[in-house]
């Protein structure tokens, strides 16, 4: 009887762990099926999802949304939450589940869900390189014909150059951003120092700086992109917006002698002591509190940053600063008028969304609000026609508007512009220009190498 | 239950579970891995069958200094087999001795390993920080200014200053193990040995080493492979930088995966890991083959 009851127990108790390793041997698997299952029914289904959601009835539908902004204090942040309780207040019927990942995770995460085929009904994205293999492999859904006709006309066509693949538009924008040299006018007034117009004046800035023993310019190197910008604007002064356009479209080579300047011209800000000596050892994040703190003069970076400088939670310098494009260069094929910059930021919606007509509905809401919520808030000029009589706008943000009105050409930073491979080699090519590793002439021969 | 183990459905009962849960997410895995790295493939698209191109761009045509990688791997490795075990082996030595306040000393010295390597990343990021960081004031104050360095900026700090943290944050963990293999010696041999007369020394040397070398393998072993993968603390602290001056294989693995779209290319590596780790730990085997001691 014992013994058979210690068998009847030992077979009792392998059943259950076989049972349960089957439950978690079968987990890996399990999401791929529904997402499978989501694809055949959007595909065959599409037909009979759409009419329900067409004329907005009690259907209740659920969407996943992802997006990158972790922190409150970001502009964006702000606008997207703004916006969508208002979405929510409008339409009682849909249920949106945010999931929001930290800028450089959310780049990892967003490509392993699409490449998973789990990707979101509607997710931030970045456009022109960024986007491209999600494009070529069918997973975005072209948007065009999901937008209402005043959408159409509201949508700024100059702000969907990087968002439309093969002439059909992916994503909707919602505002573009531009460089700014944010000076910190202040400790520029304190110590008799000119705010740089001229290339001359700002090389007079850093030596002034250097003098006091003031850093004059704050980057965070150690995340590649802010540096870059350094590098890309002074292309952009060197060869111009045209010049640059068509070497990132590989059209004409880096190797010309307007791209070695730009890099031979960042080696000597770096001799002249523009930055800090240790800047390749700093974040994004530790570079710009440098500035908030009123610990730097200068800070060169995206409009985005202006909603930063005037929250007074986080900015000592809120109403010291001074945005300015950077410094023009005399004798050069570059515009003073040139900027750093354009609309990549963007809503896209996956192509397997079991709610296409509701997703992209969302998406185009959400785009066209945040348009002018944002711009209110600092965070870039807005890629849709906005009304924004009654409401006022930042003093900062105003000078920033003002000096993009005047643009007359525009480089997306190049790391957007340039795609995987080809976008990280450049960001480490910069950084070793920078850290003295590199000379200019290997700077332009390198570009060239680039697939 | 004699009966029980020598049934072989009941062996296949009890076993099977457990190898099918690591056949599914190790083995299989591996195996994927193993076929990817055989395609030029961006992760979404379609992928392109290359034979072993990865391979040879890996360690012929490189091009992002994949061999450097593995040489700060093998360095990690060094210092964890040769200065963080036997510095574990010294302290747990001390303190299974009895000392006052061994309870205490033991925590302290497994507090590193309990804290998220995150959070150890930054701690230490700021240790290191140039201008308010603790080590440079600490040297301001000593007055050792000339030895101030902006450690992780430099490539030639940085990569020392990134070993040192990955170094020091396991060493309470290999502590803990060989203190536990020394709790587990009977007292009464030390007890013999100091009628004979056996001083501090002699006992750890005659008695202890010898007895818990089984654990010292296990040591090494996990020093080894552990550093062989060795990814967060890095990632944390430098992202590999100073312009690549201190990339693991792990960390470049993961930048050409994730930020370079070269899910093959990233796969090659991988496989490199595991079959390098693999070597390592027979090689483990068979140099600690000796007899087991006992007394």
């Amino acid at each position: 009887m014992k013994k058979i009851s210690s068998k009847l127990l030992a077979f009792a108790v392998s059943g259950i762990l076989a049972l349960s390793s089957v439950g978690c041997g079968g987990t890996p698997k399990a999401p791929e099926e529904p997402a499978a299952k989501a694809a055949e029914a959007s595909s065959d289904n599409a037909a009979k999802e759409e009419a329900p959601a067409a004329t907005p009835t009690e259907e209740k539908v659920k969407l996943n949304v992802w997006h990158l902004w972790t922190t409150d204090a970001d502009a964006n942040a702000k606008s997207f939450m703004k916006v969508l309780e208002q979405y929510k207040a409008e339409h009682p019927n849909v249920e949106i589940e945010i999931d929001a990942t930290e800028n450089e995770a959310y780049k990892t995460k967003i490509k392993t869900a699409m490449a998973a085929n789990e990707g979101p009904d509607v997710f931030f994205s970045w456009g022109a390189g960024f986007a491209q293999p999600f494009v070529d492999a069918g997973q975005i859904l072209p948007i065009e014909e999901y937008l209402t006709p005043e959408q159409k006309a509201n949508l700024l066509p100059s702000q969907t150059a990087n968002l439309t693949y093969n002439d059909k538009l992916y994503g909707l924008p919602f505002v573009s951003w531009v460089g700014i040299l944010y000076c910190n006018k202040e400790m520029f007034e304190q110590n008799n120092i000119k705010v740089p117009d001229t290339y001359e004046e700002l090389l007079a800035a850093v030596e002034g700086f250097n003098a006091k023993g003031i850093v004059p310019f704050s980057v965070g190197a150690k995340d590649g992109w802010p540096l870059m910008f350094f590098q890309n604007v002074l292309a952009l002064r060197t060869a111009g917006a045209e010049g640059s356009n068509a070497a990132l479209e590989k059209k004409v080579p880096f190797k010309q002698p307007e791209f070695v300047q730009s890099a031979q011209m960042l080696t000597d800000l770096v001799k002249a002591k523009a930055f800090d000596e240790a800047s390749l050892a700093f974040t994004y994040d530790e570079a710009k509190v440098a500035f908030l703190n009123g610990e730097v003069p200068m800070f060169y970076i995206g409009s985005w940053f202006a909603g930063e400088v005037q929250d007074d939670k986080i900015s000592l310098v809120k109403d010291k600063v001074v945005a300015k494009n950077f410094p023009s260069l005399a004798g050069t094929k570059g515009n003073k008028d040139e900027f750093l910059g354009g609309a990549i930021d963007c809503f896209m919606v996956n192509n397997n969304t079991k709610h296409k007509e509701a997703a992209a509905e969302f998406a185009a809401y959400v785009s066209e609000h945040m348009a002018k919520e944002s711009f209110l808030l600092g965070a870039g000029l807005p890629a849709w026609k906005v009304d924004t009589t009654g409401e006022t706008i930042d003093p900062l943000v105003q000078q920033m508007v003002d000096l993009a009105n005047g643009s007359t050409g525009f480089v997306l930073a190049w790391d957007t512009k340039l795609s995987g491979e080809a976008a990280e080699k450049h960001k480490t090519l910069v950084q070793e220009v920078f850290a003295g590793t590199k000379t200019a002439e290997q700077f332009a021969d390198e570009m060239d190498a680039l697939k | 239950m004699d009966k029980v183990f020598s049934d072989k459905k009941a062996i296949f009962l009890f076993v099977f579970p457990a190898f099918l849960v690591f056949f599914m997410i190790i083995i299989v895995p591996i195996f994927f891995s193993a076929y990817y790295s055989t395609l030029d493939w961006n992760g979404i698209g379609e992928p392109t069958f290359i034979g072993i191109k990865n391979y040879i761009d890996l360690f012929v045509n490189n091009t992002d200094g994949f061999t450097m990688a593995i040489k700060n791997s093998f360095l990690v490795a060094f210092f964890s087999v040769f200065v963080q075990v036997p510095l574990a082996l010294i302290l747990a030595i001390v303190i299974s001795k009895g000392i006052k306040g061994e309870g205490f000393f033991r925590t302290v010295y497994f507090i590193p390993v309990i804290i998220s390597t995150t959070v150890i990343g930054q701690l230490w990021m700021k240790v290191y920080q140039p201008k308010y960081g603790m080590l440079n004031k600490l040297l301001d104050i000593l007055n050792l200014d000339f030895l101030q360095r902006n450690w992780l900026a430099t490539p030639e700090t940085a990569l020392g200053s990134a070993f040192f943290v990955i170094i020091w944050q396991y060493i309470g963990y290999h502590m803990l193990l060989l203190y536990s293999g020394i709790k587990a010696i009977p007292t009464t041999i030390y007890e013999a040995a100091e009628v004979d007369g056996a001083s501090n020394f002699q006992k750890a040397m005659r008695i202890t080493i010898p007895l818990i070398a089984p654990m010292i393998k296990v040591c090494v072993t996990f020093a080894l492979i552990g550093s062989l993968k060795t990814f967060d603390l890095i990632y944390v602290l430098t992202k590999g930088g100073p312009i690549h001056s201190t990339e693991v294989p792990t960390t470049l693995m993961f930048s050409s995966i994730f930020l370079q779209n070269k899910y093959g290319y990233g796969s090659s590596m991988a496989i490199f890991i595991i079959v390098e780790c693999l070597i390592f730990t027979v090689f483990i085997q068979k140099f600690f083959k000796a007899e087991n001691i006992t007394y």
